[in-house]
This record gives structure tokens, C-alpha cells and sequence, in this order.
């Protein structure tokens, strides 16, 4: 009896022993890929942001925090953060304010909804690059439509993409639009799981169109709204090439943000480690909203 | 005709918004038509629609190869993804596996990750292998996501056990569990997933950007750039190869609407 017992364990054991083996072959290609091309890289990306060029050719020597203390005393860099935080906070405005117009209106079945869906929707098949030549053709100083349309009202046409005060804000909607389709998206969806009996219980209260808008729409969206929100700004953070197509960084490093900056000092400097330290900064601001955007959702938004 | 009043103003409101999403594709298709006499009026209807600017769009520049590399990396990954998220998202759902959440723990710190921050030192890594301006360098990297791994093994996590225990008495290993139970049953978060890898991959910009050196190897958004960087004085020219740029994604977003659409949603879940 004893004996069979053991025996019955012991193939439980192997068996149990095979299936983690096979789970672990099911594992492996992701897990070695992830491995190699984006933990390693992250954690060599920190590494080098405590390494300087030798100077004598000799390869790269460890520096400490010299880069970062570079950093923080250098004026492009602070400028140049300043200017990401303001983009970024453009955009996701826009992004929030455009996302929800869109699913506000769309949430009514009435005819030939299903054509402005998918007008609405379409940005999201709209790269990068093609946006930034749609709105760059948009904004264009002579044959742009803007300022024929501004022209045509009497107006002083703008350098929309050639003045500093302009460039970064003219790039901000463009960033904002393409992402039209992708935040109709989420929030027509967010919308389409507030269940119908809380408007039909106000309805029968006799709450009207605004009332049910703050009351329930929003307060109820808003998780869906935050997270919007949060994507927005990362994408804020690391927009890239809109402005390497647009304005390269100009006029006068008015739209030099962030990432572009890495990318300068990195390919066009051959800074590499001080762009690593760039980067990591960059990447620390990222996991802080991201750490924010889990605790707060965490907590449910709508009650808070 | 008062449900026709009621509705006027929504329609006014649907048509603005469109007119805010067309109106910059539209000037931008109107004036790849137009000559270079007239690309400067504002007119959106050219008045002699012509096709030269095409013609010299493809002419001047590889745009073909460009959209070929393009339609090639974005394929691949999108392959690569769905088939590596499936495997290790099936193994951290449904297969007994020590330290499996450690793993899972690891492919959600993954997601924290931006290719932003991975960029500098993974393109020493290539060009140490030797990737550099090939077509490796542009799909080997992106193989594996953990968006994809974390989205399907929610998705495995639904499934009922059920009809696991079936196939089990039936005698069925896991890779048979996952091949004739889990993947059928999946198959629309696999094109949603699929649609995702591919729109993200076809988007890329800045890694293409460096790793990138021959025309050969370009990507078509890199392609966008060359053709702005040389036709600056000819708009019509860059307007005709960004329209060429857009026509393969925007027909595969008419197509498969509902596979964009639910692969966006879903990828909205992972907060």
C-alpha cells in the first residue's frame, strides 16, 4: 500500500515537473526576447548615464553622477524640460477635451452614425509622419488653408510652424489630432459600460440632458477619461517625429523637447552617455505617472 | 420632420467634428492633384487635376520599397507578437509553473518600459551584432511585447477550466490545450492584437530613423521625411507621396474596422 503510495507521488511529481517544464518552453521566446532587447537595455541605459567618453579614446570610464550633475546645470536642458511639461499638458488636454466631444457625440444610434464612427475613428490609421505633413500642409505659411481662412477674415496670417511662440502649440494639435481616433475609442467604449438603468432611473427623476452629463456621464467615465489622460501626456513626453519632420527642433530650440534632445546629443553630439542620462530622467518621470495612474485607478476615480 | 429639428443640431455638431478630422486630409489629398501653379490657391477642388506629382513621387523616390519594408517589419512583428504573447500568456494563465508570479511580476514592470529610454543602448546592441540597416534590426527587437503577453493571459485567464479537464481526460498536453482549445476560442483577441502590433510597428519612427542608413532599408516614414527633406519647394510632391503612405493603412483600417477598433479597446484595458 505504502509503496504504491510513494509511487503515485513520485509520478506525480515528474508529471507535475513536466508541465513546468513545457510552461516554461511556452515562456522561454517571449521571455528570453524581453530579456535581451528591453531589460538588458534599460538597465544598460542607467549604466550609462554613470559612464563618461574617455577622453583619451580608451572607451568609457565610470563617472558617477558628473552627467547628471551636468544636467542640472545646464540651461538647454532646463529649457528644454520646461518646454516638454507645457507640450505635454497641451496635449493632453486637447487629447481629453477632443476624445470626449467625440464620444459625447456619438453615443446617440441615430442614422448614419456608423459613417461618423468610422470618420472619427479613422485618425488612428493615420501615422505619424502623414500627420505631420497633413497639418504641416495645413499650417503651411503661404498655401496653408489656416491662413487663407484667416486671409479671407481679415486677418494677419502666422508663421504657425516658423515663430517660437506658435511652433510648440501648432505641434501640439497635430500630436492631439492623430490621437482623435484612439481616444473616441477608449471613451466610446467607457461609455458603452455605464449600464442604461442609471439614465433611466434619472430620466424618471427628471433629471435633463446637462444634469445626467455631470451627475453620471462624467463622474462614471472618469476612470476612462484619467487613463485618457495619462497616455496623453506619456505621449506628450516622448513625441518625437512630428518635430524631427516639422521643425527639427526650431525655431531657435523652441520645440527642442525631451526626447529630441536625447536624440541631438546621442546621434549629432556623440554624447552617448550624457543622452543616457537624459533618457533616464525621462524614463524616472514616466514610471512616477505611470505608479500615479495604477494607485489612483486603484482607488476607483469616480468616488474619490 | 420635429425628429428631423430635434437632431439638426447633433448632425451640425457630428459634421464640424468630421470637417476637424477630414479638412487636413483633405487639402492634403486636394492639393496631390494640383499642378504647381495652383497649389497655392485654396480652392480644395483643383481646377486641372493632374497625376505628375505621382509620377515624379515615384519616380524620384523609392516609394515602393519603402512601403514593401514597411508592410514586411509590421507584418513580422505583428506575427511575432501574437505568436510569442500567446505561448507565454497561455503558460502564466493555465499551466502550473513555479516563480510564475515572479514572471508575470516581470512582464508588468516590462510594461513600464518605454522604447524612448531602451533606444541608445539597444542600438549599440545592434550594431554590435551587426543589425545595422537591416531588416533584423527592425524586427528582431520587437518580437515580444508585454502588452501582448498581459492582454492574453487575461484573456486565457476567462476561459472556463471546464474545458480544460476535458481535453485533459481526453489526454491532451498543453500544447494541444492551447492549439485546439485556447487559440480557437481566441482568435478575436488575437486580431485585435494583431491589428495592435501592426499599427504600432508601421508607426514607428524614431528607431527606423537611426538604424536606418541605405534607401533600401527604409521604412515609408522615414520615406515620408526623405521626400519632405528634398520637394520642401514642391508641397504637391510631398503631398502626393504622404497621400501614397497613408493608403495602405487607411484601406486596412476600412477593411478591418472592427479588428483596429477592438484591438485599441483592449490595449486600453491593460490600466
Amino acid at each position: 500500500m505504502a509503496g504504491r503510495n510513494t509511487l503515485r507521488q513520485r509520478g506525480l511529481k515528474l508529471w507535475r515537473l513536466g508541465e513546468s517544464l513545457e510552461g516554461l518552453g511556452l515562456f522561454l521566446p517571449a521571455g528570453l526576447l524581453l530579456l535581451v532587447f528591453t531589460l538588458w537595455p534599460a538597465v544598460q541605459a542607467v549604466l550609462l548615464s554613470f559612464q563618461d567618453e574617455d577622453p583619451f579614446g580608451r572607451g568609457r570610464v565610470f563617472a558617477g553622477l558628473a552627467n547628471y550633475a551636468e544636467l542640472l546645470k545646464d540651461p538647454h536642458f532646463r529649457q528644454s524640460v520646461l518646454l516638454t511639461l507645457r507640450f505635454a499638458l497641451v496635449v493632453a488636454f486637447l487629447e481629453v477635451a477632443l476624445g470626449l466631444a467625440a464620444a459625447l457625440l456619438l453615443q446617440y444610434p441615430v442614422p448614419g452614425i456608423a459613417l461618423f464612427r468610422t470618420v472619427f475613428f479613422m485618425t488612428t490609421a493615420v501615422s505619424t509622419a502623414v500627420a505631420a505633413i497633413a497639418w504641416g500642409w495645413f499650417l503651411h505659411p503661404v498655401g496653408g488653408l489656416l491662413n487663407r481662412l484667416l486671409e479671407g477674415m481679415g486677418l494677419p496670417p502666422q508663421g504657425w510652424l516658423t515663430t517660437p511662440q506658435w511652433a510648440l502649440y501648432s505641434l501640439a494639435v497635430a500630436t492631439a489630432w492623430q490621437a482623435i481616433g484612439f481616444n473616441a475609442i477608449l471613451l466610446t467604449a467607457g461609455l458603452q459600460d455605464i449600464p442604461d438603468e442609471l439614465y433611466e432611473a434619472a430620466r424618471i427623476d427628471g433629471a435633463t440632458g446637462p444634469v445626467i452629463l455631470w451627475r453620471i456621464t462624467l463622474p462614471l467615465l472618469s476612470p476612462v477619461l484619467f487613463f485618457v489622460g495619462v497616455l496623453a501626456l506619456v505621449r506628450g513626453f516622448t513625441a518625437f517625429g512630428q518635430i524631427h519632420l516639422l521643425t527639427r527642433g526650431g525655431p531657435s530650440e523652441s520645440t527642442t523637447v525631451w526626447i529630441y534632445r536625447v536624440y541631438q546629443e546621442a546621434f549629432f553630439n556623440f554624447r552617448f552617455t550624457y543622452a543616457a542620462a537624459e533618457a533616464v530622467l525621462l524614463f524616472l518621470l514616466l514610471v512616477l505617472l505611470t505608479g500615479v495612474q495604477f494607485r489612483i485607478l486603484g482607488r476607483r476615480v469616480f468616488y474619490g | 420632420m420635429r425628429r428631423v429639428v430635434r437632431l439638426a443640431p447633433l448632425y451640425l455638431a457630428l459634421l464640424a467634428y468630421s470637417a476637424l478630422v477630414l479638412v487636413p486630409l483633405l487639402a492634403l489629398f486636394s492639393a496631390s492633384f494640383k499642378t504647381a501653379g495652383e497649389v497655392f490657391e485654396p480652392q480644395l477642388i483643383p481646377q486641372s487635376p493632374t497625376l505628375e506629382n505621382y509620377r515624379i513621387a515615384l519616380e524620384k523616390f523609392p516609394l515602393g520599397r519603402f512601403l514593401l519594408n514597411s508592410l514586411l517589419v509590421s507584418l513580422a512583428v505583428a506575427l511575432g507578437q501574437v505568436v510569442t504573447s500567446a505561448l507565454a500568456g497561455y503558460a502564466l494563465a493555465r499551466v502550473r509553473l513555479p516563480g510564475k508570479r515572479f514572471l508575470f511580476g516581470g512582464v508588468v514592470a516590462l510594461l513600464l518600459v518605454p522604447g524612448e529610454v531602451t533606444f541608445l543602448p539597444l542600438y549599440e546592441t545592434v550594431s554590435r551584432l551587426g543589425w545595422l540597416d537591416s531588416y533584423a534590426a527592425l524586427i528582431v527587437p520587437f518580437l515580444a511585447t508585454p502588452l501582448g503577453i498581459f492582454l492574453l493571459r487575461q484573456f486565457f485567464l476567462t476561459l472556463p477550466q471546464d474545458l480544460f479537464d476535458a481535453a485533459r481526460i481526453d489526454g491532451a498536453g498543453h500544447l494541444r490545450m492551447l492549439w485546439h482549445v485556447a487559440l480557437p476560442l481566441a482568435r478575436p483577441a488575437l486580431g485585435a492584437l494583431g491589428a495592435l502590433s501592426f499599427l504600432s510597428a508601421w508607426n514607428m519612427y524614431l528607431w527606423p530613423l537611426v538604424v536606418t542608413r541605405s534607401t533600401q532599408m527604409q521604412t515609408v516614414q522615414i520615406g515620408v521625411n526623405m521626400i519632405l527633406n528634398e520637394e520642401a519647394a514642391r508641397w504637391n510632391v510631398v503631398a502626393a507621396g504622404a497621400i501614397l503612405a497613408l493608403l495602405p493603412t487607411l484601406l486596412a483600417f476600412l477593411v478591418a474596422q472592427r479588428q483596429f477598433v477592438r484591438g485599441i479597446a483592449l490595449g486600453g484595458l491593460k490600466g
